[in-house]
């Protein structure tokens, strides 16, 4: 059961009200979210500044095409974290800056995984079907699709981090994504 | 080459989309067949909500206090360029009086007035020569002269960089053109080139490639042959054009 020691807060309401043009609901959801939203973008970007770039730009966003979200079709916060992800997978694809990646120690960031568990029940977001799922697969499928969601990387890059031909990445990728879908259905 | 009719490629798709990790060309193909196909849509809401607790993996970062007023300033700036569209359902008993005035309807040059003192009074504070201080901003936001809609906004940082932002669908360009940017200073005798740029992409600038900095300066996109304008003046229609505010 999750533990309800935070406020609840509605983010259906708060990007429902930026669709209206009311920025206080703006400034709301950057209040409750910009932290996480912030990491999720830099674990892609790499890059601290472009990173609170990507932010902006994708605040920008997300006022200009709240009107769009149909609360009916899923939850506020799975929109609002695609717009991030979507921005800054964006900005590492097609930089519009020349930009030299400085390699991250990945070994390193995965070791606060258990921690991070913790943290995603505490924020109200249900993990335990996901990561059930993930778990059935083998390793290195789902390391395919978490690198792909976290680090925001192409099939190549999978490919070469995990020492594996294209083609297998590129298949296990799409098996993995019909066992979660068939898992968590 | 996307296949949305087998079951299985289906959902792998969709999955992949929300991953992002299709190839440019499938995603714009995807993106195209989302637009048309409600079911779709309810399975990429699908995909963003089973997905979205490994956004938790992410370790938080706190933004620096600045970027919050740098959103806050850029809608202002877009707010006061164009007004969004008042809420359909005027009866909404809680809507804020700014709403249920109407203010915002035909207004935006009184909005863009005290955008404008508040800008000017900002840079006063700053006690510099405009334009010239260091570490000044200024915004344009760029609009189809022919229907008024934002496609782009410009940010300029004195001393660091020019970023152009794509907002919105600035739909797609017709084969074997492509866009230009440009810029021109206040009293300047002719735009200078930027280069191209790729619809829905941003493009960022060292703030020495332009000419100078300054409020009131215009930036525009222009339709050009697939390799530029050859004349190095705009040649083609204006498509997004606007001009800087100070901030």
């Amino acid at each position: 059961m999750p533990i309800a020691d935070t406020p609840p807060f509605d983010y259906e309401a708060a990007l429902l009200a930026c669709a209206r043009g009311e920025r206080f609901a703006m400034r709301a959801l950057y209040e409750r979210e910009a932290r996480w939203l912030l990491g999720v973008a830099l674990r892609i970007v790499r890059d601290r500044e472009l990173a609170e770039d990507v932010l902006h730009d994708a605040f920008l966003q997300v006022w200009q095409d709240a009107s769009t979200y149909r609360p009916e079709l899923g939850s506020a916060r799975g929109w609002l974290y695609t717009v991030v992800r979507h921005r800054a997978l964006k900005e590492v694809r097609h930089p519009g800056r020349m930009q030299a990646l400085d390699p991250v120690d990945l070994a390193e960031l995965s070791d606060q995984q258990q921690a991070v568990q913790d943290t995603a029940s505490e924020r109200g977001l249900d993990s335990d079907s996901l990561e059930r799922c993930l778990q059935r697969l083998d390793e290195a499928r789902r390391a395919c699709v978490v690198h792909a969601f976290v680090d925001g990387y192409t099939h190549e890059q999978i490919a070469e981090r995990l020492q594996t031909p294209l083609g297998t990445v590129k298949s296990w990728i799409r098996r993995s994504l019909n066992s979660l879908k068939e898992c968590m259905a | 080459m996307i296949n949305l009719q087998d079951p299985e490629s289906r959902v792998a798709t969709t999955g992949e989309y929300v991953l992002g990790t299709l190839s440019e060309e499938d995603r714009a193909a995807f993106s195209e067949a989302l637009a048309q196909d409600p079911a779709l849509q309810t399975e990429v809401y699908g995909w963003q909500d089973q997905l979205l607790s490994l956004s938790a993996q992410a370790i938080p970062v706190a933004p620096r206090a600045q970027l919050w007023q740098r959103i806050d300033t850029t809608l202002s700036a877009m707010a006061a360029a164009l007004p969004r569209p008042a809420p359909v359902d005027s009866t909404a008993p809680r809507s804020p009086w700014w709403q249920r005035l109407g203010l915002w309807q035909g207004v935006s040059g009184l909005a863009l007035a005290v955008c404008l003192v508040m800008a000017v009074l900002l840079v006063d504070r700053g006690a510099g020569v405009p334009g010239q201080t260091v570490g000044a901003r200024y915004l344009a936001v760029l609009q189809s002269p022919k229907d008024q809609s934002t496609g782009w906004v410009v940010e300029v940082q004195v001393g660091g960089s020019v970023r152009l932002l794509p907002m919105g669908d600035t739909g797609a360009v017709p084969a074997g053109r492509a866009l230009q940017f440009w810029t021109k200073l206040q009293g300047a005798a002719g735009p200078t080139s930027l280069g191209l740029v790729k619809a829905g992409h941003s493009l960022e600038l060292p703030v020495s490639r332009l000419p100078g900095v300054g409020a009131q300066q215009l930036f525009e996109i222009t339709l050009e042959p697939e390799k530029g304008s050859p004349i190095n003046r705009p040649t083609g229609p204006i498509l997004y054009v606007g001009r800087t505010v100070a901030l």
